[in-house]
């Protein structure tokens, strides 16, 4: 039977990643960050989890690269966060092991993992299969989490190491108060707007639609009109709503890529050869500027709203 | 003093991605061009290397083969880096490590930074290329060289022989300061690379470049990873245009279908 070894900073990845491998083999959780004060409910699934109070990547580097020189797994895991991106990079360089990230539907056998991943801006699929021992980082919320079955012990891990690369600040980010991840309509806005106060014919629509607003890159990245946690896409979000409405979004396959698990996807684009066309189900060849104002008006009527 | 190494891929541009009969991916029909985010690390390079005052080396391995098909492609990428700033460009293509896999590349990687000498003060990365995505690179050659790593890096600033970066991450923003020399790899949001003049271009074709072959490097460890299918998602989405003789009738035909599908309650 295989080892396993995951790597998490939430009970949520935690329960995921073992949801994957758990009936890989034995498995032993390495809980950092978040997932320290979360332990004994990580160590509810059955499991051995080693505690770890940082989320200083340098140290939690230090912890894990201690970790796998006793556990010697066959597996180490974990989701796709970018702190675990980093730590697992470095390990797998530090012990030339195969990597891969956004893994999903994983099979372990004897001696490999295969697994599928998304490739090329999400364009392509890609089956891959991976010797053993090997480093496999998940597409988050993707795989069902494992049953809690109890019996896991903690074990509080210190960790002697000055970290080389120095934490000397944090700051949060700012937060539009959506959680798209879970939003059932999501009203979408790109470049199409032409200036930051026309938003606000996305955001009635949104209001009227009980949607939350997300946007492609250049409307959070390059001109700032919607904060972060707005962006929908490859380096963004990755969004399932029941009604995904892109207004003014060209359908780059960087956001196409964050887009397709959306049930219905509607268009709304000026340029009847745009992209977006050939990704939604429904598309209004349209001047956003005219056709949002008339489906807002019809929308209350049918509402009784009028 | 000072010298920077960029890491430039000349990755399948996922723009010209086309579909056998089989639907499976056809590699040797799409094209190679320079990572997008690896623009930003060579930006990047030519930025600071008017501070830490040494040469920029390009280190780039090719993946994607045939080499004597590819060839074309991989010289553009490495030409672009050129023409931005990068004084010397180092090159891997060898039909005995394609398709490659990161532990090759990382592996080779090192191998040329140890057989030509180079002692740089920052290696440079993109976060991911835009092909495989899978973000290690930079981490596996900090580990592999014992360096610091600073990974996802919105902003650098170099001052008194360290480096102080932001890294973005997924709820905030961290602050860091690391020694030098270290690896970095940056995010697109780092700076807004500019196309290079014609004059840079004319410039480029002047400066060295060095081509090896997998013999030449020492440590280089083979592919492990191996791809077994890669297959064009098939977009099964309806395409429906909806057509009306004005925009009141287009949007109630809208409505009608939403809630037909049953994601629109009225
Ligand atoms: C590595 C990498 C990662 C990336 N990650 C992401 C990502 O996560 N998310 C993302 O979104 N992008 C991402 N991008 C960027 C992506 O390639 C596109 O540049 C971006 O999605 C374009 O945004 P847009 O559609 O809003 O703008 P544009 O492409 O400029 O499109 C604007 C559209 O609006 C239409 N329009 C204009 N005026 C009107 C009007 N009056 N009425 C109706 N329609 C109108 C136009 O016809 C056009 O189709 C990434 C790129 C790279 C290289």
């Amino acid at each position: 039977m295989a080892k396993v070894l995951i790597v998490a900073s939430s009970e949520r990845d935690a329960g995921e990643a073992l949801g994957a491998f758990s009936s890989a083999g034995d498995a032993a959780v390495l809980a950092y960050g978040k997932a320290a004060a979360q332990a004994d409910a990580i160590a509810e699934y059955g499991v051995k989890v080693y505690k770890l109070d940082s989320d200083v990547v340098d140290v939690v580097f230090a912890a894990l690269k201690k970790l796998y020189e006793v556990e010697k797994p066959s597996i180490v895991a974990g989701v796709s966060t970018k702190n675990n991106r980093d730590i697992m990079s470095r390990l797998a360089g530090l012990y030339d092991l195969p990597m891969t990230t956004e893994a999903y539907d994983v099979e372990v056998g004897e001696d490999y993992v295969r697994y599928k991943r998304g490739a090329l801006s999400a364009r392509a699929i890609a089956a891959e299969k991976a010797p053993l021992p090997a480093v496999v980082l998940l597409a988050p919320r993707k795989t069902k989490p494992a049953e809690k079955k109890g019996g896991g012990s903690v074990e509080e891990l210190k960790v002697e190491v000055e970290p080389t690369v120095k934490v000397v600040g944090r700051q949060e980010k700012v937060k539009g108060g959506v959680n798209l991840e879970e939003a059932e309509i999501i009203v979408s806005v790109g470049r199409g707007f032409k200036k930051k106060e026309d938003l606000k014919l996305a955001f009635e629509l949104a209001e009227l639609l009980g949607a939350q607003i997300g946007c492609s890159r250049p409307i959070a990245a390059d001109l700032k009109w919607l904060s972060e946690d707005h962006w929908v896409g490859l380096s963004g979000k990755k969004v399932a709503p029941k009604l995904y409405i892109a207004i003014g979004i060209s359908g780059a396959p960087q956001h196409i890529a964050g887009i397709t698990d959306s049930k219905i996807i509607v268009a709304i684009n000026k340029d009847k050869s745009a992209q977006i066309f050939k990704h939604a189900d429904y598309g209004v060849v349209a001047d956003l500027y005219q056709f949002i104002p008339v489906l807002i008006k019809k929308l209350k009527e049918r509402m009784g709203r009028a | 003093m000072g010298d920077i190494v960029v890491l430039v891929k000349a990755a399948l541009n996922p723009e010209t991605i086309r579909s056998k009969p089989d639907g499976t991916v056809d590699i040797d029909a799409m094209s190679l061009k320079i990572s997008d985010i690896d623009r930003n690390a060579v930006e990047e390079a030519s930025r600071l290397k008017s501070i830490l005052g040494g040469k920029v080396y390009s280190i780039t391995i090719l993946t994607w083969g045939p080499v004597a098909k590819r060839s074309k492609d991989l010289k553009m990428a490495v030409q672009e880096a050129l023409a931005k700033g990068v004084d010397e460009a180092y090159i891997l293509a060898d039909d005995e490590i394609v398709p490659g896999d990161p532990v090759t590349t990382a592996s080779a990687i090192v191998g040329i930074i140890k057989k030509e000498g180079l002692n740089p003060d920052l290696i440079l990365a993109g976060e991911a290329t835009i092909d495989g995505f899978t973000g290690q690179i930079a981490g596996r050659v900090a580990a592999k060289l014992g360096l610091p790593y600073v990974s996802f890096a919105r902003k650098i600033e170099v001052k008194d022989g360290k480096i102080v970066a932001e890294r973005d991450l997924e709820d905030y923003l961290e602050t860091v300061e690391a020694p030098l020399p270290a690896v970095v790899s940056v995010t697109r949001e780092i700076n807004q690379p500019r196309p290079p003049t014609l004059l840079q271009i004319r410039r480029a074709s002047k400066k060295p470049q060095k081509t090896l072959k997998a013999a030449d490097v020492e440590g280089l460890v083979k592919p492990k990873r191996v791809i077994e299918e890669l297959r064009v998602v098939a977009v099964k989405r309806k395409q429906i245009i909806i057509e009306g003789d004005t925009l009141e009738e287009i949007a109630d035909k809208l409505i009608d279908y939403l809630v037909k599908e049953g994601v629109l309650q009225l």
